[in-house]
């Protein structure tokens, strides 16, 4: 009895190992290629034929116009820090106005922005374009920055669920005592989301790093220091330059996956509980 | 106008002040007073430029477009130090841009305003450049005269609808690189000598059957045509045609039956470039393949004095044997339109494609100079085979409906259809499409 | 719907109210918008409804009423230069620019409908105070009115900034694209250098012609189809596999539950153009997996039975159609599962431990189990993410755009149309606005507006369905 429990137990983490491998084989890949001595890309075998680290010592030491790494790196940070701060005040604010107070037009209002976020936006791209032209934030990182937080209003749906189920009578018995709604909402409301919070945070953090289409558009700067990694690294996949480039274009890729990575595995239980906390309720 | 709008939202979101400027709305007349007046001589053009420096008191800004690749953007670094020294008496502040050339258009065309002053593009995208009015017009030339510099094949290139839109750079187009361990010089002249020389030596030849832009050297080769109708937007193409000889059929019989040899491969442009390929399971190497001078380096790092390059093969149908046509064309140097120095962007972009500039621009990036006089000068064999093709290759002017309908043929025929006189007349009827 | 016209009835009849019973200070209002204020000593409201007023109308005369004078034709004066050649520098016309012209009407035409909502809603507060004075009941004063602002009225506050963002950023964008469904706006038409201006329905006319000499009505049915089909399998495999690799990690049995999940979310944090780009080449033509597939004889093998056509010694992963439809639904499982997985796993701990025991105690089975209650348990649950997710698929622009860059059609309708077979609506208008020569904003904007309320029909179906019952209040 005990042997076929412990061979089904090997069994099933035969099973677990194979599907892990599965879904590791483009990204052992991608770790080999970018430790391979060869430059280009290498459709032939799996494994490089020669090993070296000078992809990832090009990336960081040797930047030049073609890959300036350490520059994108930067503008990434940047956008991606001011992203999550910006993004989860908001979406906390407009959850908190949705769930916790009650006031005329809020069903419409909350219809309203759940079909607006409906319209494609690789569509409104150019038109975003243009207002933040109009605006005087075209190719900058602070209208990146906007574009990027400025409409996550929309994305309260989740931090509302989240919201609904904390109990009421913990924010009557604050508003008994005295305490304003904001007083509420900073003191009570915002310590008993971190999962919210860790989830927002991961998904704007990673904004930046992982769109090409509306950073390519909203950047005009053809110079390589403005740009940000995910239009670098795009920019790489040209025919004049993949030849040259496709193993830094992996490395870099595997360097961007190091701190998204790391925050994952980390925030994992937090995330898990920030979207289902959420979907709950929907 | 920016700030105008910037300012009444100001005092109509916060009620702050009563500020916002009622200045009229700024004229777009772009710097300068209108002096001197008509002939121009040689004399009035010397005396233009020195004026030009007088008048120019604030640091020109130039933002300069060229090709993305590194040594493209040393080299560009290095021209603009020897400019600023050419023109001790006013400050440029040059930034340099990495934009490929096959993609300037579509920037260009999203904001022009926000574009370089002056760019490098591919002469393809002269025609839609100029019809979108972001090319400035070359009405005469400062430093160097154009007629004495380019053939009139280049001039013709850089102009539309007789007006000339661009100062030729270096020369492009695609022709035939080749393995000399194992085609001879001879085999490389047709596709039966390279399929010959493939099947000895069990490697392959190919061309991107997947691109209008290759499969459109079939046709033109047996002397059939497409080309711009007559209102430069939509195409006329007789592809399809059963009088001409060969007939179009014949043509796509011959790309077919070619395709029918495993040796034949239809190889995208970005899997060429170590030359060797995955055939059935098996690494072989790629003996003879279509491509043009912006792989050189690739490929001669891949095989170092084996490359050959020559101009495209022929084929035969009906022991005729026809010379395959192409596209041939020049990288273009263009000063956008919405400069706000237009007269230092006209001379910086005479300044990038004089006969000294292209002979250094030879030197340290192998790209053929455009210039006649430069033109002897080069001598790497990838630029002889491009060279050799030129003559038979036609400017590129087709319209947008071309490609997608095109590059379907292409594919259609590499793998094999049934009937071929169909599959000529569906592209024939997508390429011919108005555009609405 | 009868009570929203009522409410409107209200609104204006409110209005009305407020003007003929007003008194002086409130009637005076009706020109200074502060006036209502000054006359009940609510100075700092005053002013700054005051400035408001002015704000708005120096912004709408100086700024909006240029551009709105030409929405009617998009401008007329077309770009004009003249360069001289004697002075290098050149002259260019005042001319109009239509994109700027639509813009900024749409802005000027939203500031006009909230200066007027305003307006109404002012003059309604003035009779309110007005009526309070008479009653000699208590008028806040400005430090009580902005005491408020965090108290009962916190969520003006809240949703101020946010909603700002979103006009900006979704709003305006989106009226400004629906609008140039109704214009000639393509490569012909470009701004600066050239003027668009209005053709009414004749893009919706296109997109719904059969003829032959458009491909668009031909393609756009065939890719509003495969839409469809690839959002509902794209959902549903991924929703299942997500749930199953969850159980099965979750297992008791399972060591080291952290580190496996650890290992598939790895994949969620690569850029995805990074590891698509890379999945695509190694499907290619002459990629790794050919390679592969030849060597043990599976190419020669499908050969065999019909399931390659003859001529081709390689397999068409992602270049033919079939082929490329299997392959880009197969592998959107490998990128979505990891993350269904995560959502599976917080609701699976939360499932009800007793409804699970006593289901044992009856001798139920494991599957019955896993389909009588941790089913529907889920669906329950994860209902409408699943719509969430079903639109999320809709508009899946990176699976598609990346994995099949290098499809070309060989169906000339399509090619006619700038589209391919694998093409969701979303990438096809994409290509239409970039790869394609004519640029045709136009059609891309009324394919868009396709997607939008084939969206947003679905949604509220569902989302009206679960608002209905007011099921919030329940939790609380």
């Amino acid at each position: 009895m005990k042997v076929k429990k412990t061979i089904k137990q090997i069994i099933r983490h035969l099973v677990l190992a194979a599907l892990a491998l599965f879904w590791l084989i483009p990204i052992i890949w991608l770790f080999v290629t970018a430790l391979g001595a060869e430059k280009g890309i290498n459709t032939n075998h799996f494994f490089p034929e020669k090993w070296s680290l000078d992809n990832f010592a090009q990336l960081f030491f040797r930047p030049d116009t073609v890959a300036n790494f350490p520059a994108w790196f930067k503008n990434s940070f940047i956008i991606g820090c001011a992203c999550c701060v910006i993004s989860s005040v908001f979406v906390l604010m407009v959850a908190y106005a949705f769930s916790c107070m009650r006031f005329k037009g809020r069903k419409a209002l909350m219809n309203f922005s759940i079909i607006i976020g409906m319209f494609p936006g690789v569509l409104s791209m150019l038109a975003i374009y243009f207002v933040m032209k109009l605006l005087g934030l075209n190719d900058s990182l602070i209208g990146l920055i906007v574009v990027y937080s400025a409409g996550s209003g929309l994305g309260y749906l989740i931090c509302k669920g989240f919201f609904d189920t904390i109990p009421v009578s913990l924010r009557e018995a604050a508003k008994i005592e005295g305490a304003s709604e904001l007083t509420t909402f900073v003191r009570i409301v915002i310590p008993l989301s971190k999962p919210m919070i860790v989830y927002t945070v991961i998904n704007s953090f990673m904004a930046p790093w992982m769109d090409f289409v509306m950073a390519r558009i909203m950047i005009n700067s053809k110079e390589p220091a403005n740009w940000t990694v995910s239009i670098g690294l795009y920019n790489i996949l040209q025919r004049t330059l993949i030849g040259d480039y496709f193993a830094v274009f992996c490395a870099g890729g595997l360097i961007v996956a190091v701190p998204l990575s790391i925050l994952f595995v980390i925030m994992q239980k937090f995330y898990v509980e920030g979207i289902t906390g959420g979907a709950v309720k929907g | 106008m920016k700030k105008k709008l910037v300012s009444a939202l100001l005092v109509a979101a916060m009620a702050t002040s009563l500020v916002a400027c009622g200045g009229k709305e700024d004229t777009n007349s772009q710097a300068g007073k209108n002096e001197g007046k008509d002939t121009q001589s040689e004399v009035s053009k010397d005396d233009a430029l020195k004026a030009l420096i007088e008048a120019t008191k604030d640091p020109v800004d130039l933002t300069v477009w060229c090709s993305e690749q590194e040594n493209w953007q040393t080299e560009m670094k290095k021209i603009t130090e020897d400019f600023k020294a050419l023109y001790p008496d006013v400050t440029f502040n040059f930034n340099i841009g990495a934009e490929s050339e096959a993609n300037a258009k579509d920037d260009l065309l999203k904001d022009p305003e926000a574009g370089g002053d002056v760019f490098v593009f591919a002469d393809d995208q002269i025609t839609e450049l100029a019809k979108a009015k972001i090319l400035q017009e070359v009405t005469t030339t400062y430093t160097y005269d154009m007629a004495e510099n380019y053939e009139e094949d280049a001039m013709n290139a850089a102009s539309v609808d007789g007006k000339q839109y661009a100062y030729p750079l270096t020369t492009n187009g695609y022709f035939l690189f080749y393995n000399k361990d194992f085609v001879s010089e001879e085999q490389a002249g047709s596709w039966e000598g390279l399929l010959e020389a493939a099947k000895a030596c069990d490697g392959v030849i190919g061309m991107d059957m997947g691109n209008a832009w290759y499969v459109y050297g079939w046709f033109a080769g047996a002397g059939l045509t497409c080309t711009f109708a007559d209102d430069g937007v939509n195409n006329v193409c007789d592809w399809n045609s059963t009088t001409n000889t060969p007939t179009g059929a014949a043509v796509g019989k011959y790309i077919m039956d070619l395709s029918a040899n495993p040796e034949f491969q239809s190889i995208g442009d970005g899997d060429s470039r170590t030359l060797k390929i995955t055939v059935d399971g098996k690494e072989k190497n790629i003996i003879g393949y279509v491509d043009g001078l912006w792989a050189a380096n690739d490929y001669t790092k891949a095989i170092g004095d084996k490359l050959g390059a020559a101009k495209l093969p022929t084929f035969n149908i009906d022991g005729k044997d026809y010379q395959m046509g192409g596209f041939k064309g020049y990288k273009m140097v263009g000063v956008n339109a919405y400069s706000k120095n237009p007269g230092w962007a006209m001379i910086f972009a005479e300044y990038l494609t004089s006969a000294k500039t292209q002979a250094e621009i030879y030197e340290t990036l192998g790209e053929g100079p455009a210039n006649k006089n430069t033109a002897s000068v080069a001598n790497s064999p990838a630029i002889a085979g491009s060279m050799a093709q030129l003559p038979y290759s036609d400017f590129q002017r087709v319209g947008g409906n071309f490609w997608t309908p095109g590059a379907s043929l292409g594919t259609t025929l590499y793998e094999g259809t049934k009937d071929i006189q169909k599959a000529l007349d569906d592209a024939v009827t997508g390429i011919t499409t108005p555009a609405q | 719907m009868k009570k929203f016209f009522k409410g409107i009835g209200q609104y204006f009849a409110n209005f009305g109210t407020a003007v003929a019973k007003g008194d002086l200070w409130t009637r005076l209002s009706l020109v200074i918008m502060g006036m209502g204020y000054f006359g009940r000593k609510q100075i700092v409201k005053g002013i700054l409804m005051t400035l408001i007023e002015i704000g708005f109308f120096m912004f709408t005369f100086q700024f909006s009423l240029t551009y709105l004078a030409k929405l009617g034709t998009l401008g007329t004066v077309q770009r004009e230069e003249v360069f001289d050649p004697l002075t290098l520098t050149k002259t260019v016309n005042d001319y109009d620019n239509s994109l700027l012209i639509l813009l900024c009407s749409i802005i000027g035409i939203l500031f006009i409908v909230a200066f007027i909502l305003l307006y109404i809603s002012n003059m309604k507060t003035v009779y309110r105070l007005q009526q309070m004075k008479e009653e000699g009941k208590h008028i806040n004063t400005f430090r009580e009115d902005c005491r408020q602002m965090i108290n009962n009225k916190f969520y003006i506050t809240l949703l101020t900034l946010p909603s700002l963002g979103v006009i900006i950023i979704n709003v305006i964008p989106i009226l400004f694209m629906v609008c140039v469904a109704f214009t000639n706006y393509d490569a012909a038409h470009m701004p600066p250098s050239n003027l668009f201006t209005w053709v009414g329905l004749k893009n919706w006319g296109t997109l719904f012609s059969f003829n032959r000499n458009s491909g668009f009505g031909y393609a756009f049915i065939r890719i509003l189809g495969w839409t469809l089909v690839w959002a509902a399998f794209a959902t549903f495999t991924t929703y299942i596999g997500g749930i199953l690799l969850a159980k099965f990690i979750n297992n008791n049995n399972t060591k080291c539950k952290k580190l496996w999940r650890s290992l598939f979310v790895v994949t969620i944090a690569i850029p995805q153009f990074v590891t698509l780009l890379l999945v695509s080449k190694m499907f290619g033509t002459y990629g790794i997996v050919n390679g592969f597939c030849s060597r043990i004889g599976l190419t020669s093998f499908l050969k065999d039975i019909g399931l390659l056509s003859g001529s081709l010694n390689y397999i068409p992963f992602l270049s033919k159609p079939g082929w490329a439809h299997v392959m880009v639904i197969l592998i959107n499982i490998w990128i979505g599962v990891p993350y269904q997985m995560l959502i599976a796993t917080g609701i699976l701990m939360n499932i009800p431990n007793d409804q699970l025991e006593s289901a044992r105690i009856d001798g139920a089975t494991n599957f019955q189990i896993f389909w009588k209650i941790t089913m529907p348990y889920m669906l329950f649950v994860t209902g409408p993410s699943l719509i969430t997710s079903f639109i999320g698929n809709i508009n899946n622009f990176n699976v598609i755009f990346l994995l099949t860059g290098d499809y070309v059609t060989t169906n000339p309708m399509y090619a006619m149309a700038n589209a391919s077979e694998t093409d969701l609506l979303i990438t096809w208008l994409f290509k239409i606005t970039t790869n394609s020569t004519t640029k045709q904003y136009y059609m891309a904007s009324v394919i868009g507006i396709v997607v939008f309320v084939i969206c947003a029909g679905l949604t509220l179906v569902t989302f009206s369905r679960m608002t209905k019952g007011d099921r919030e209040e329940v939790y609380q």
